[in-house]
């Protein structure tokens, strides 16, 4: 199918158009800093945002969520499946979430199926938005996974002046613009699109090599640099690591979770229910009677690196997709970039 | 599809009290299409819900067609509720799960198991397989260790285990109190190996204890010319899911539920406890 275009402030058409099949969410700006949430009406849109707190990962792994109900009765149990089966779109998320997604969709699989990732992957479209303006921490260009998008997208939005360039990626996208009356988009608008990702390759002032660093990571437990970032002075200009976790939960990439019951007050029924849980905690590899095989903060800080490098989990699933909230939000000044440049160096 | 964090109802047919804090449990799947479809392998473990406590991940203590054995200690929340039931109590379970010993690689080879403690219930399983298929494999020597003799899980077995042919048991505690009628060494289980009988030659190591343990052992293993990928091991991890989603058991590249918890020594020695 062709592209089209959109004129920037009739994206209304599209919006209405998504909201009769979905929940959408999108980018807002409630204070000073972008967010994803319920999109109702246009004017909470703001497509021209750099990045978000949290990344869209919260959709389709929320931070917390019910598994299944039980009962007893009898001294027998009962268990009830709970599924989610909401049809949601996300509008305006970038190549790097995407690419964040596109690994949880293969760690989520595979031998075992998470069915509630899963059911949600399923029931959603995928309206992206190429990046046009990185963020000061953002590294995407140097790992592939931006800063336009090839790959994982119903829709793929891009800003090419006073138009959204609209291209198609899969039948549901197809649908959703069926109909809609659009122009259809020129050559000029796909210059205008080569000219910006040019323009915007430009503007990064972060980059990480990461061939090589799992097994550089991997075979070098004692490195120095892992005391450093966790007991001592740091790694090039930052604190040492604080343990406080936030890296893992901005982190659209990270999926580890901690499961656990709650129970009604008649102690006849209740919920298991899965949290989102850090390897940056020190109860994360906590076992009975006091065992842990994580205590230290530098067997810790270095494990999370090692998973974003793209060696945990067999180095198939996990990696880093350089969308730089970890370094925006980390207390100490962590940047992961630099830990990998330190280890480079050796 | 299945949902694989369900777990299945599961009725006790029979418990047997091993020491003051440790029980063994023989269990059934309440559907019986389940139950007659159930296999497993040594070494593999099972997921065990008790519902408002949690989920704990408990290896298969032996193998038979008839029911599903699980050897358990009371420790915490979920094991201490399980501590607690009594024969036709239901319970949740799911699995099995992971990789089991490497029984086929052991076969024509002379099989030395070291265990430490709870470290016998995932060997007791294989054990059995030995037994069962006596020909199959050369010489067998268990060296069992536990804290104090009453601490010994299988006491019943002891005897059973010596009339194996071709095999040898050495039992050790690391303190006997005063008039313990029990026939066993008193020291660590390294202090068996002096006596023991299998050399590293056409011969493989299964291994289960507590890690600082298995790291000695595998230790004097190597000055006595065990290369390390003779040795496998059966690691412990905190388990959330056991299907590797969660994230809890990784261990540098590996997680523990799926990759393992049975490993070569060679693949997983740089992240164990070091010495
Ligand atoms: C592969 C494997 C096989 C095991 N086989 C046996 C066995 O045959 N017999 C036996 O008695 N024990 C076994 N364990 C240990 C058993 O899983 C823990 O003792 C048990 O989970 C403790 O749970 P709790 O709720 O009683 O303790 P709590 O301290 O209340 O633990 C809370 C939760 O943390 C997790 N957790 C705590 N300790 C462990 C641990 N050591 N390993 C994994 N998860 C843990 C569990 O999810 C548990 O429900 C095995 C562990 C693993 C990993
Ligand atoms: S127990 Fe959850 S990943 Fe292994």
């Amino acid at each position: 199918m062709k592209a089209l275009i959109i004129e920037k402030n009739s994206m209304n058409i599209l919006l209405e158009r998504f909201l009769e099949e979905y929940r959408v969410f999108g980018p807002t700006k409630p204070g000073s800093d972008s967010t994803f949430d319920e999109i109702k009406s246009i004017e909470q849109l703001h497509l021209d945002y750099i990045s978000t707190v949290l990344p869209p990962k919260k959709f389709f792994l929320p931070p917390n969520e019910t598994l299944f109900s039980f009962n007893i009765k009898n001294g027998k149990f009962t268990t009830k499946e709970i599924r989610p089966d909401e049809k949601i779109l996300i509008l305006g998320i970038h190549p790097c979430d995407v690419h964040a997604l596109l690994k949880l969709d293969k760690f989520f699989s595979g031998d075992f199926n998470d069915l509630y990732y899963q059911n949600r992957r399923k029931n959603s479209a995928i309206i992206a938005l190429n990046c046009v303006e990185p963020s000061e921490h953002s590294f995407c260009r140097s790992l592939g996974t931006g800063p336009f998008l090839n790959e994982g997208y119903d829709i793929l939005l891009t800003d090419v002046g006073t138009n959204y360039l609209i291209e198609i990626g899969t039948s549901t996208g197809k649908r959703l613009v069926k109909g809609l009356n659009l122009t259809n988009a020129s050559e000029e608008d796909f210059h205008e699109k080569e000219r910006r990702l040019k323009l915007m390759e430009k503007k990064f002032k972060k980059s990480m090599n990461i061939s090589w660093l799992p097994k550089i990571a991997r075979e070098n437990l004692d490195h120095d640099i892992w005391f450093d970032l966790g007991e001592r002075g740091g790694v090039a200009g930052s604190f040492p690591c604080l343990s406080c976790g936030s890296c893992t939960f901005v982190c659209p990439t990270c999926y580890c979770y901690e499961v656990y019951d709650a129970v009604d007050l008649s102690l006849k029924s209740g919920t298991r229910n899965r949290e989102l849980d850090s390897c940056q905690l020190l109860e994360y590899a906590e076992v009975a009677l006091g065992g842990n095989f994580r205590r230290d903060r530098k067997d810790r800080i270095h494990h999370w690196m090692l998973c974003k490098f793209g060696a945990a989990a067999g180095g198939k699933n996990s990696s880093c997709v350089g969308c730089g909230r970890c370094i925006r939000v980390c207390p100490s000044k962590i940047d992961i970039t630099e830990v990998a440049k330190a280890l480079r160096r050796g | 599809m299945i949902n694989a964090y369900l777990p299945n109802l599961a009725i006790i047919k029979k418990i047997i009290r091993e020491t003051h804090n440790t029980n063994t449990y023989m269990l059934e799947f309440f559907d019986k299409q389940l139950q007659t479809s159930f296999s497993c392998t040594p070494g593999q473990f099972m997921m065990y819900s008790v519902f408002g406590a949690g989920e704990s991940a408990i290896s298969l203590s032996d193998i038979n067609n008839n029911d599903i054995t699980a050897t358990i200690r009371n420790v915490g929340s979920v094991t201490n509720t399980i501590l607690n039931m009594k024969e036709g109590d239901s319970i949740g379970i799911r699995g099995p799960y992971g990789t089991g010993w490497p029984l086929d690689k052991a076969k024509g080879k002379n099989v030395l198991i070291i265990a430490g403690g709870m470290g016998i219930a995932p060997l007791r399983g294989a054990i059995t397989h030995i037994k069962n298929q006596r020909n199959n494999f050369g010489h067998l020597e268990i060296i069992y260790g536990a804290r104090t003799p009453g601490d010994m899980i299988f006491k019943y077995e002891f005897e059973k285990w010596r009339q194996i042919k071709n095999s040898r048991l050495d039992l050790t505690a690391d303190t006997i109190p005063a008039n313990t009628p029990f026939e066993c060494k008193a020291g660590l289980v390294t202090s068996c190996f002096p006596s023991m009988k299998t050399q590293h030659k056409n011969a493989i190591v299964l291994l289960c204890g507590p890690e600082i343990m298995m790291r000695y052992a595998a230790k004097c293993l190597e000055t006595i010319g065990f290369k390390d990928d003779q040795i496998y091991l059966s690691l412990e991890r905190r388990m959330k899911c056991g299907i590797g989603k969660c994230g809890h058991c990784q261990i540098g590249l590996k997680y523990v539920c799926k990759d393992g918890p049975v490993f070569n020594y060679t693949d997983i020695k740089p992240f164990i406890h070091p010495l």
